[in-house]
Parts: C-alpha cells; structure tokens; sequence
C-alpha cells in the first residue's frame, strides 16, 4: 500500500530529476555550442551598436585610456540623454547580449593561446559586471525605479562595454591582424 | 553474507577496473593535477581489499561496520573530487573567480537543502534502523552529487569560464553516474530492505555496472593528452602583459564613481 508520503516522495525526485535533466541538456548544448564557434558564427552573433553613441556616453565619464575623468567637463550627461544615446533598457539588452559574444570571441584566442587567459578573465568579468547592471535595472523596472537608478547604472554598464571592446580589439590587433578588420566593422 | 556469482564477478571487475585506472593516473603523472581524484580511486582499491579480507576472515558485524566506515569515506571523496573539479573551473588564477563566489554559497546551501527535503520525505521500509540511515544517507549524497554536477554545468556556461580536457571528463563520468546513482537509490528507499530484497539486490547491481562504465571511460578519456596549446610568441606575451595592466584599473575606476 502507497502512502501520501511515498507519493509525495517520489512526485519531487520525479521534478527534481526531471528539472535537472533539462537544466543539463540546455546548458550542455549551450556549451557544445560555444566550443563549436568559429569566427564567423561569433561575428554573426554580435548586435550592430551605435558606436559613436556607446563612446560618447563612456567617455562623458572615463578618458581614453580608461581612466575615470575629473575635470569639470566630465559626467555632464543627464538621466534623458544617456536613456536616447544608450537606447534605454533594450540597448542594455543588446550590450549584455554582445557582451556574451566577446566571451566567446576573447575564448575563441585563448584557444590558440591559453595563456592570453589573463586577459580574457578581465573581459569575462567586465561581461558578468555589465549583465549585473541590467539585471539591477530589470529590478529597477519592476520596482518603478527605473528613471532613477538608470543613469547610475547604465553609464556604468556603457562605459564598462566601451572599455572591454577596446581591449578586445587590442588582443586581436597583437594577434590577428585580418580578423581585425572583420570586428572593427561589427563592433 | 553470501555472495552470488554476479557479485563475485562485479567485485573483482571493479577492482581491476580502479587498478588500471590507476595505473592510468600515475603513467600519465595525472595524479599531480588531480590529487583528490587519484586518492579517491587509490581508497577504492584499498577499500576492495579491505573489504574481501574481513569478508574472508571477519564477523558479519566486523563486515557490515567496516563496509559502511568505508562508504562513508568514499561519499566525502567523491564530494571531495566534486570540490577539486569546481576548483579547476572556478579557480583560474588559484582564487575563487570574484563574480561566483555568492552563487556557490547560494548553489551548495540550496544543494544541501533540497537533498536534505527529500531524504526526510523518504521512508524506506526496512528492519532495522541503521538500514534506514544507510539508504538514506546513499540518498542524500547521490542527489547532493547529482545537483552539483548539474549546478557547475550552469555556472561554467554562465560565467564563461571552460572546463579544462581532463576536468570535463572526469565531472561528466561523476555527473552522469551521480544521476544514475539517484535513481538507484529513489528506488532503494522506495523498496527498501524488508520484503524486495531481490530488487534491492538488482538495483545494487545495476549501479555497479553503471559505475564499471563510468570507470572504463575515465580509463579512455585520462590516458588521451588534453589538446596541445600552442606557444605564446614572446612578443605577445609581453603586449598582453601591458594590456593586462591597464585593463586591470579600469573597472574600478567606473566602479568608484557615484
């Protein structure tokens, strides 16, 4: 005789099991997925940004070489302006979304030579802090906030993009000067 | 204690099964990247010996008090070869990747309370109560493990850092045993030990077969070498050094702003 317990036991291994095995498979297929890129399924991937929009909210806060600007010139972009030039939380969508494509791009020439894993750690980072931003502004969204915490966290977010692009198109400058020319043009 | 055939036959495979491998691990010089691993297999071997000469020479009691000591030894291996396997994915300058540090807290807390929910819902019949703490400790690894394995698939693909050749291979064999193993063990709690002890015995057999497999491919994958990497050219090792430095300020910078 089955008691409400054993029922009840194996209704959740049943959902447990059930749950992770389609949490595997999506995952490992992502995985196979990511190690079966070449070079031109990742640049197929990658969003057309408004570069020159994308630089000048980042440089209202940062310099060109990356360095946090102080002058009085500096964060002068309001809350409206940086929501146009941004595109508001779809063009962070889109920027998270290329920020997963310029893992796989850095991962792509670390491939080749694993020991260029030093740099792609800090691109994997900076990835993982611009997708914590729009989460944070997802949040913002749901609450109501979003007028307010979207210029804190967005020009963060852009001038973080901003920097990790530039540092990618640096690592394929030293390494791969034809592929360069492809990324110049989707970046 | 009686044993079948099939028992003697699945014993002395799994014994020469974890010999070779490792023999493969030593051979190899795996052991110097795997430690907890190769340790793990070296207690199986010692464990089998262990095992056949008190079953010679021993007391059902002296048996069944050194085959679960033992056991216990080998669940915290294997959650001890599920730590060295994270900490070579998640680990990829020797500290904790700073972004991954709360999901594991979260992911291991909820692991342990998910697998503690089910084994407490557990009821398995049986005649005496170290049977029952038995099963459900058998339980409550195999779905500790299980989660685990599932849970470093998704922080790996969500926080892009790769799996290493060797450390995808010995997880997926781990991973997919574990999964096996948890639903061996929902059916050992299920029948329990009192009035199926012939299922009990086929479920027991059919996790030692899996586990021959899951052996036999840790034998093939660990002696193949990992992929050669190619030589960083000095010059672009010195750039991405430079490069490095720079990069390594930035985020701060944008972090300190207000």
């Amino acid at each position: 005789m089955v008691n409400t317990r054993t029922v009840v036991y194996l209704f959740s291994v049943a959902t447990l099991v059930t749950a992770l095995l389609v949490i595997a498979a999506h995952y490992l297929r992502r995985a196979r997925r990511s190690s079966r890129n070449d070079w031109e399924k990742l640049l197929k991937r990658l969003i057309a940004v408004d570069r020159s929009s994308i630089a000048e909210v980042a440089l209202d806060i940062i310099d060109e070489s990356g360095q946090q600007r102080r002058d009085e010139g500096s964060a002068t972009l309001d809350a409206a302006q940086i929501w146009k030039l941004v595109g508001g939380l779809d063009g962070l969508e889109v920027l998270a979304a290329n920020c997963a494509v310029l893992i796989d791009l850095a991962f792509y020439v670390q491939q080749w030579y694993p020991e260029a894993l030093l740099v792609t750690e800090q691109m994997r980072l900076s990835a993982r802090e611009i997708q914590w931003h729009v989460e944070r502004l997802r949040g913002a969204k749901k609450t109501g906030k979003l007028e307010s915490a979207f210029p804190m966290y967005a020009q963060r977010a852009v001038a973080t993009y901003y920097l990790m692009t530039r540092r990618i198109l640096a690592l394929y400058e030293l390494g791969n000067h034809v592929m360069l020319a492809d990324l110049e043009r989707t970046l | 204690m009686h044993l079948t055939d099939l028992d003697l036959l699945l014993w002395t495979a799994g014994f020469g099964a974890h010999l070779i491998l490792f023999c493969v691990l030593l051979i190899r010089r795996r052991y110097r990247e795997f430690p907890i691993f190769s340790a793990f297999i070296f207690s199986n071997i010692v464990r089998t010996v262990a095992l056949f000469f008190v079953q010679q020479h021993g007391s059902k009691a002296s048996y069944f008090y050194t085959f679960w000591s033992l056991g216990l030894l080998d669940t915290g291996l294997q959650l001890a070869v599920v730590y060295e396997m994270y900490s070579h994915t998640f680990r990829p300058f020797g500290r904790w990747a700073r972004d991954i540090r709360d999901t594991l807290s979260w992911l291991l807390v909820a692991t342990i309370v998910v697998a503690a929910g089910l084994t407490c819902l557990a009821a398995p019949p049986v005649r005496l109560w170290m049977q029952a703490v038995v099963i459900k400790c058998n339980f409550f690894s195999s779905v500790c493990l299980t989660e685990l394995f599932v849970g470093m698939v998704v922080l790996a693909v969500k926080s892009g850092l790769p799996w290493k050749s060797h450390v995808a291979r010995i997880s997926q064999g781990l991973g997919v045993y574990s999964g096996i193993d948890l639903l061996i063990e929902t059916g050992h709690s299920y029948f329990g030990a009192v009035r199926h002890t012939q299922v009990y015995a086929v479920l027991s057999h059919f996790r030692m077969t899996a586990y021959l497999v899951c052996v036999a491919y840790w034998i093939v994958m660990l002696w193949r070498n990992a992929p050669e990497p190619r030589k960083l050219p000095d010059s672009l090792r010195g750039q991405l050094i430079r490069l490095q430095r720079s990069a390594n300020s930035d985020l701060e910078k944008i972090r300190v702003r207000k």
